[in-house]
């Protein structure tokens, strides 16, 4: 049976009711033990019975047509068994949720790396070499690889917006902050690269893939190969980090399923970690100018937020950088407007919190600058400029503890002590400072289904097609099991990432936990149900814990209930009108202590504290871990991470781990996160909102306001460089 | 070539090519894989094996560039098997998962053996044992919980095993001849691997190999081959295979020439042998010139120390290696033989332009001495990143004060030039000369005249050259009692 329910109204929060007692309780993950042993099986390891190995050949032009590909040299090379360039092998991956396939036809190269060829060979040495010795001729043609002085350049109606006057509030402002900033394109960078085996049994495909939302991915496979999508299953139980770079299907999927095809063998494509660099999607640079008006209340009367950001000609993608500029702050003149300039360089997309992620970074540190043009404290003036109601579309809030993260951050963090004037204290040759940023990331909900059996031992078994990429998902939806259920968790089992169960909304813009946690939670509520109905009472009556169902006078162990035959419900959840009767977003503050070196211009992160609000935590573990983890991408994105592009020909220059560098244990400082009690009766039924990407929403800008208190420099070059210390001390 | 080793406790005989990595063999000849490939060129530390070799240390090594000769007669560990026999959770896997400290579990089985490598030699400096293993979801800071909470708990008995059977071998291995090094473990069963699989992938192609036992032996042969290519930690070496794809044939794996790895400290100098890894230069080093160990220790990781060697950090003529600065600044001696023939001259003559070396065909280092003198020596690096990073400049500085005046002066850059070199304007401008701030001041202005560095991704040349100069700014902030220390901004 299948339980429906759409999110129109508020629910009562029954997680709150119930016995069990295992909700937001710090449950190691059920996999745990599989992962630290290394049988977790990634997509790469499956081997099957006559397999043979692909690898991708990369373009070495940044634009262009393959004229010619001797084919037949490669073929003569030892253990080769075909190269293949199907006109359906993908140019570009797919973005989250596409649902359909990207552009296809590998002969027209569009940026350099990009996949021109599948080589298959029967050991993957010999076809590494073999994709290697492949001769490519190709007629170049110009391209635009300059984001800067690109040729053509769009400007989305989606994402201007112009109300009030800006020129005006600016002109008669108390006091005006106008500045730009710059972010450095980012890679995801996930520790397992981008992989694929596919095996055809007749004309049904599966693929063992790396993938984070596979309802979607299997729509995307089925119309790239030009199949139903019946005749496509994906398995991906385990995905080794996927931050967005894995949102949609790329390149390695869909040439092993049509090499797998053609060879009538099973084959495996596995990216090498440059291929991952040169043709999985990677964030924007983006160039911002925020400017911000004041009146000598420290209210803000106008906002403006542009942006210029990059991609591929024609493709769909464009950061949504000012995404949260929207509804943070208040201010009746607002103006935003993006530019997308047209590039050849590899594909964009959505990285961990596409938007804030960079976006943030530009706002809180131009919010920096006029508490200070204001002689506010940073906190007073944000406090201030909370708004009552959506600036734009004048919605009412859901739950928004934004001033208590602040007050509750500040205080853990002693921000009192911080001296307002730049440059006062030193330590030996460090310059020492603290600064803050809000966090905000909207929160996001999409439908989602899942299946719950309570089996005749009276064990649970939750079945969905979601994915868990580290955030968690086998452990909160065991709790949510457990907790509806009234079952120690070790009485839950949870199978994932298999599009032959109920699709989920798959893990992605941070709406994994909430949605595919409300299906659970949906088809939980029926099966309490059916339980109370068999013990002959009201649902609302039912107590269930520990396996056994109490009501009234009445109890029942829940495999005496099941003993005639398991019970099985299927839970969909939709989002519904809640969703656009208010502004949903989590929030929470960092603050960040920094020791900027006066010899070499190094910085270095002493100490970071966030405090977060983020709805019902179902997990404070797994929660925990993302903000956690989100803060030390914030740390990347100041400090270190910076893909760099060649300017003749787009190509990525550091395409390893060696030169683009994700922070290691000596960049991560002490990080204290601490949650908020929340319940946001808007977001879903279980009152849960987003957690893994608002701890990187905001917290980079913390990092450079510290560099201003420790060194007086304005910095607004992401990341900074030692040189721009150094060139100004 | 024939070799034999010991994998998770039971004795392996394959024929190899001879370039083949650790890493794929593991996760295509023997479905263990749960050492992961994460980037293939050591920068990562999914692929961390424990090899324990002929001296019984476990040591944590990448895999993905480790070739499997290397490991002829060592016992190697994987992640599979480091449990106890009853199944039991190793206490840093069972720490793991009460920490927290796996997320995505891509990275999960480098650090566990990593930490399990440390653990059994008693280390507690985690964030060192650590710093070459990547995490993109934690932020580390639960798996160092983790490492913490499994200090002191009862090693494993298979560390004691492994130890036993590589001593074992090291016992044969001194008695064999050299060219058929043999490893022949007590049990009989010596499965064939590769082998019995017919013929090993082609390609390379199986080129000539030589496993050398002394460096008598490695003379001889690289006389007789001298465009052979020499492998020490295949650090360096190891990426042109799993990177480059190259063709490396003939090939002399130089690590069963012990004779070259030995580190003598006399009275009057040190004398380090080509084939002293990293890790053994540090342990030399923390009692006799504290900043070169500091700087070692900012060396790559403890992976890569632990493979890495001193010849093959001076023999690549990198111009940002870490060690050429230091011995450079030491006064250092660079010996050199080729057969029988053996000469020596100054470091820094070594390196002649970028890509070309003071050495013919067939000649190899054979060791670096310098004088023995007390420590004056002052090493500094700066990279990107904090550790795990080739510096962008490394700058060493030996200076010698008596009486407030300069009597010796040796100063050699990393990062500023086509080469390792010394700043031999500087160093005049300091010798002799009063050690006041005004002499170091003049001794910076000069820097410019010994270098023109360049604008690379790592660093722009102005940055390069300011940084340089407060490094010498800094050294004399040091003798006047300042805190410097880079590592020192805890709270
Ligand atoms: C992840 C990573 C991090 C690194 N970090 C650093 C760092 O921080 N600082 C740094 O300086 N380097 C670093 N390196 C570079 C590398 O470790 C060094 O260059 C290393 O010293 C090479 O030594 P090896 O024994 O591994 O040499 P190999 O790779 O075995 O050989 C290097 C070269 O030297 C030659 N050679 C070796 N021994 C001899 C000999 N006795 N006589 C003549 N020729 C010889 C080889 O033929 C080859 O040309 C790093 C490397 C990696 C992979
Ligand atoms: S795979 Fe990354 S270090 Fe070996
Ligand atoms: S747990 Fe995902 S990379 Fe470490």
């Amino acid at each position: 049976m299948t339980a429906r329910f759409t999110m129109d109204e508020t629910q009562p929060r029954l997680l709150d009711e119930t016995a069990q007692g295992v909700i937001h309780e710090p449950m190691d993950r059920p996999e745990g033990r599989l992962k630290v042993t290394g049988c977790a099986r990634y997509a790469a390891e499956h081997v099957l019975e006559g397999m043979a190995e692909g690898v991708l050949v990369r373009a070495r032009v940044g634009r262009g047509r393959v004229s010619c590909a001797d084919e037949e040299a490669v073929r003569a090379m030892p253990g080769v068994l075909g190269v293949y360039s199907d006109s359906r092998m993908l140019q570009v991956p797919a973005h989250g949720g596409a649902g359909t396939a990207p552009a296809q036809g590998p002969d027209e190269v569009r940026y350099f790396g990009q996949p021109v060829a599948l080589v298959v060979a029967e050991t993957p040495q010999q076809a590494r070499h073999a994709a290697e010795a492949l001769q490519v001729t190709y007629e170049e043609e110009p391209g635009d690889f300059d984001p800067d002085a690109a040729g053509t350049v769009d400007r989305p109606d989606k994402r201007a917006l112009d109300q009030g006057d800006l020129d005006q509030a600016m002109a008669g402002a108390h006091r005006t902050v106008d500045v730009t900033c710059t972010t450095a394109p980012q890679h995801a960078a996930a520790m397992e690269p981008h992989a694929a085996v596919a095996v055809w049994e007749g004309d049904r495909l599966t693929l063992h893939g790396t993938l984070q939302m596979l309802k979607h991915n299997r729509a995307e496979l089925a119309d790239a190969l030009g199949v139903a999508e019946e005749q496509v299953r994906i398995l991906s139980p385990h995905v080794g980090g996927g931050f967005g770079s894995k949102l949609g299907i790329s390149a390695e999927s869909v040439a092993a399923a049509l090499a797998a095809r053609a060879l009538g063998r099973p084959v495996r494509v596995v990216m090498s970690r440059q291929q991952v660099f040169e043709t999985t999607t990677h964030r924007t640079a983006t160039r911002q100018r925020i400017r911000l008006a004041a009146d000598a209340d420290g209210r803000l009367t106008a906002i403006g937020h542009e942006d210029r950001v990059y991609n591929l000609p024609g493709n769909a993608f464009s950061e949504p950088t000012a995404q949260s500029t929207h509804f943070l702050y208040a201010g009746e003149n607002r103006r935003m407007a993006q530019e997308v300039a047209r590039v050849n360089r590899a594909c964009t997309g959505a990285v961990r919190a596409p938007g804030e992620a960079v976006g943030m970074l530009a706002l809180e540190g131009a919010m920096d600058e006029m508490a200070e043009a204001l002689g506010l404290d940073p906190i007073a003036f944000r406090k201030r400029n909370i708004p009552q109601r959506h600036p734009e579309t004048g919605q009412p809030y859901s739950a928004r503890a934004l001033a208590g993260c602040m007050d509750d951050g500040a205080r853990r963090f002693g921000w009192e002590a911080r001296d307002p004037r730049p440059a006062q204290r030193r330590e030996g040759e460090w310059w020492i400072g603290i600064g803050m940023a809000a966090a905000a990331r909207v929160n996001l909900v999409s439908p989602s289904r899942a299946r719950v059996t309570l089996r005749e031992d009276g064990s649970a078994l939750v079945e969905t097609d979601m994915t868990d990429i580290g955030t968690g998902t086998y452990a909160i939806l065991n709790q949510i099991a457990a907790e509806m259920l009234g079952l120690s968790p070790a009485r839950v089992e949870v199978r994932l990432g298999d599009t032959d169960l109920p699709p989920a909304s798959g893990s992605g813009g941070s709406m994994g936990a909430s949605s595919a946690g409300s299906s659970v939670f949906v088809a939980c509520r029926a099966l309490r149900k059916t339980v109370a109905g068999r013990l002959g009472c009201h649902e609302h009556e039912l107590t269930l814990k520990d396996g056994t169902a109490t009501c009234a006078n009445r109890r029942a162990r829940l495999h005496e209930l099941a003993a005639s035959g398991a019970l099985s419900e299927e839970g969909e959840f939709r989002p519904g009108t809640t969703k656009k009767q208010v502004s949903q977003a989590s929030y929470g503050a960092f603050f960040a202590e920094v020791a900027v070196n006066g010899v070499t211009g190094e910085t270095r992160v002493r100490r970071m504290d966030g405090t977060f609000a983020a709805g019902r935590i179902l997990n404070e573990k797994t929660a925990r871990s993302q903000c956690q983890g989100g803060m030390i991408w914030g740390i990347g994105a100041a400090l270190t991470e910076e893909m760099v592009f060649d300017p003749r020909d787009g190509h990525v220059v550091n395409r390893d781990l060696a030169g683009y560098h994700i922070p290691v244990n000596a960049d991560a400082p002490p990080i204290g996160v601490t949650f908020l009690e929340e319940r946001d009766d808007h977001a879903c039924p279980i009152q849960s909102k987003g957690v893994g990407e608002l701890g990187i929403s905001g917290a980079g800008a913390a990092i450079l306001n510290a560099i201003y208190n420790a060194t007086g420099l304005r910095l607004r070059d992401y990341p900074v460089r030692p040189e721009a210390i150094l060139s100004d001390t | 070539m024939e070799i034999a080793f010991v994998l998770n406790g039971a004795p392996v005989r394959i024929d190899t090519t001879p370039t083949r990595t650790l890493l794929d063999w593991l996760r295509e000849e023997r479905a263990l894989t749960g050492t992961k490939e994460g980037c293939n060129e050591g920068d990562c530390g999914a692929c961390t094996v424990i090899v324990t070799g002929p001296d019984g240390t476990p040591r944590a090594l990448n895999a993905c560039i480790l070739f499997l000769p290397q490991l002829h007669g060592k016992a190697v560990r994987t992640v599979e098997v480091i449990a106890g026999p009853d199944g039991a959770l190793h206490p840093v896997q069972q720490a793991m998962v009460e920490h927290h400290g796996s997320q995505c579990g891509f990275c999960t089985p480098g650090f566990v053996v990593a930490m399990a490598a440390a653990h059994a030699r008693g280390r507690t400096d985690h964030e060192d044992q650590l710093a070459g293993n990547l995490c993109r979801c934690t932020g580390y800071a639960p798996i160092l919980r983790a490492a913490r909470a499994a200090e002191g708990a009862p090693i494993p008995a298979w560390v004691a095993e492994d130890a036993a059977a590589a001593r074992n071998h090291a016992r044969q291995d001194t008695q064999a001849d050299d060219a058929h090094p043999v490893f022949r473990p007590d049990i009989s069963s010596g499965e064939r691997g590769d082998a019995a699989r017919g013929a090993e992938s082609p390609p390379p192609t199986a080129p000539d190999a030589a496993l050398p036992k002394d460096s008598d032996a490695l003379a001889a042969w690289y006389e007789a081959h001298p465009d052979a290519t020499l492998i020490a930690g295949a650090t360096d070496v190891g990426l042109w295979v799993t990177k480059q794809l190259r063709d490396l044939a003939p090939v002399a794996f130089l690590h069963r020439c012990r004779d070259l790895a030995r580190i003598e400290v006399s009275e009057r100098e040190v004398r380090i042998g080509a084939m002293a890894t990293l890790a053994e230069l540090h342990e030399v080093m923390a009692p006799l010139h504290p900043s070169f160990a500091e700087l070692i220790r900012r060396y790559g990781s403890v992976q890569v120390r632990n493979a890495a060697t001193v010849g093959g950090n001076i023999a690549n003529g990198s111009p940002i290696g870490d060690s050429p600065p230091a011995l450079i600044a030491l006064g250092a001696t660079l010996h050199l033989r080729k057969g029988d023939a053996r000469r020596s001259l100054p470091l820094e003559d070594f390196f002649v332009d970028y890509g070309k070396q003071d050495r013919a065909p067939g000649e190899f280092v054979e060791a670096v001495s310098f004088p023995r003198r007390p420590d004056t020596l002052s090493c500094q690096k700066l990279s990107k990143r904090f550790d795990q990073d080739i510096s962008a400049v490394c700058g060493c500085f030996d200076i010698a004060v008596e009486d407030d005046t300069v009597t010796r002066a040796r100063v050699a850059f990393g990062g500023m030039a086509a080469t390792p070199k010394r700043a031999r304007a500087v160093e005049a401008t300091l010798e002799g000369q009063p050690w006041t701030a005004a002499t170091v001041e003049a001794a910076m202005a000069r820097l410019a005249d010994d270098f023109r560095p360049i604008d690379d991704m790592r660093a722009s040349a102005g940055y390069r050259l300011r940084a340089a100069q407060n490094m010498l700014a800094r050294v004399f902030a040091e003798r006047a009692g300042a805190r410097t220390s880079v590592l020192e901004i805890a709270p």
